[in-house]
């Protein structure tokens, strides 16, 4: 079932005077607060660290792979030598994902969007809610419910807009406007443009 | 360092326990990546790669090509999606105050990046160059070395790193729960004189 895409005003993050419960890093700081130790079970930390992908230093020059989130179970090991043997399966966690989602799609259809409020059934809503609440009980409540959003559109146009921004300061800083790499910027810069303007054109009519 | 406010990465967080991005920000962070890989190399150049910095964070120039030398650890002028996504986690941190938790969570590969020479042991001065990316002041640097250096080599081999780590990481504990604990009986202090403004304009 596609999901439609959420859209999140720009604005939300400029004051710090919205609602706690919107902003989906206050549930992340909340999911933090209910997990104060440090020893956590080192399949948990490995699960999880799996699924965000951290491969976060992967190629550094000792080969060091998804071993943070292990270290940081409460205890720490030598790593002098060799490669580390990740003991988790990320299998697991996508069974555990998938089946999730299947639960989740059933009861809260659409609850995200401003469009369907009004046409919600008292029961789904108090489905939507309660599985709210339960998931923010859950672990990794917060990351479940994020899940659920699609990127706000309006991001997309920021980052490009911000890629165009930096690549046009980058070609007026070359020295050689005969370089080939100098040109192909250029022509890059013209295609994003073009994009750009494509997109507007489209959005406007 | 602060970031640029309304930039891409401001919109940005990590996961405070873990101090990493999650999927969907990685997937957005990959788009952005490979708008910015204009020559289609999946790696940035260190003219690209200037820019982006200069234009989302507050850093000088030759902040910005200490950084690029840090992770350009294969010496090829350039830096591919890994280093990418090690630095906005690095920036990340900074910008929301998880410094010591980002070095406790993810020390062997920030010890890697300290460990210029390859010799699996940093030297202070090393230490001191990158001391902006990791907000370590000049008189915690020293107390470092000094109660950490238990080889007595002026240097810290990983282990001795590790245990500056997972105390540093204590210390900032006790500072949030006392944080805390200000912050809860801050309110109950602040009501008692309204009371009593209530009251005196009863009687």
């Amino acid at each position: 079932m596609e999901e439609k895409p959420f859209r999140a005003p720009l604005g939300s993050r400029d004051s710090d005077d919205s609602s706690p419960d919107n902003d989906t890093r206050n549930l992340w700081t909340r999911a933090t607060l209910s997990q104060p130790k440090l020893n956590v079970p080192r399949s948990k930390i490995c699960d999880d660290s799996d699924a965000e992908g951290s491969s976060l230093g992967s190629k550094t020059r000792r080969g060091y792979s998804r071993k943070a989130g292990r270290e940081s179970g409460g205890g720490w090991e030598e790593r002098e030598d060799g490669e580390d043997k990740v003991g988790c399966r990320p299998g697991d966690l996508h069974g555990h994902l998938s089946l999730e989602m299947e639960l989740r799609r059933g009861s809260i259809l659409g609850s995200h969007l401003e469009e369907d409020v009004d046409s919600k059934t008292e029961t789904e809503v108090s489905s939507s809610e309660s599985w709210l609440s339960m998931s923010r009980h859950t672990p990794h409540g917060a990351y479940w419910i994020e899940q659920q959003n699609r990127l706000p559109l309006p991001l997309m146009e920021v980052v490009e807009n911000e890629a165009l921004e930096i690549l046009t300061k980058a070609l007026w800083s070359e020295d050689g406007p005969d370089h080939f790499l100098t040109k192909h910027l250029q022509r890059y810069i013209e295609g994003l443009k073009r994009r750009r303007s494509k997109r507007l054109h489209l959005v406007m009519y | 360092m602060k970031l640029k406010q309304g930039s891409f990465l401001w919109y940005l967080y990590l996961d405070k326990l873990y101090c990493l991005l999650s999927v969907r920000n990685v997937k957005a962070l990959l788009e952005y990546f490979h708008l910015l890989d204009v020559h289609h190399n999946n790696t940035l150049n260190d003219v690209l790669f200037y820019h982006f910095l200069r234009h989302v964070t507050s850093w000088k120039r030759t902040q910005i090509m200490i950084v690029f030398n840090m992770l350009d650890w294969n010496a090829m002028g350039e830096i591919g999606f890994d280093q990418f996504y090690m630095l906005v986690c690095i920036l990340l941190a900074q910008q929301n105050h998880l410094e010591e938790q980002f070095i406790f969570r993810h020390s062997r590969p920030v010890f890697e990046l300290l460990d210029l020479d390859g010799e699996l042991r940093i030297g202070a001065d090393h230490f001191h160059m990158y001391n902006f990316l990791f907000n370590i002041k000049k008189q915690e640097l020293r107390e470092l070395y000094h109660d950490f250096d238990i080889t007595g080599d002026r240097r810290l081999n990983y282990k001795e790193f590790k245990l500056f780590t997972i105390f540093t990481m204590d210390k900032y504990q006790e500072k949030q729960k006392a944080e805390k604990e200000q912050g809860k009986t801050a309110p109950l202090k602040k009501k008692r004189p309204h009371r009593f403004i209530l009251s005196s304009k009863l009687f």
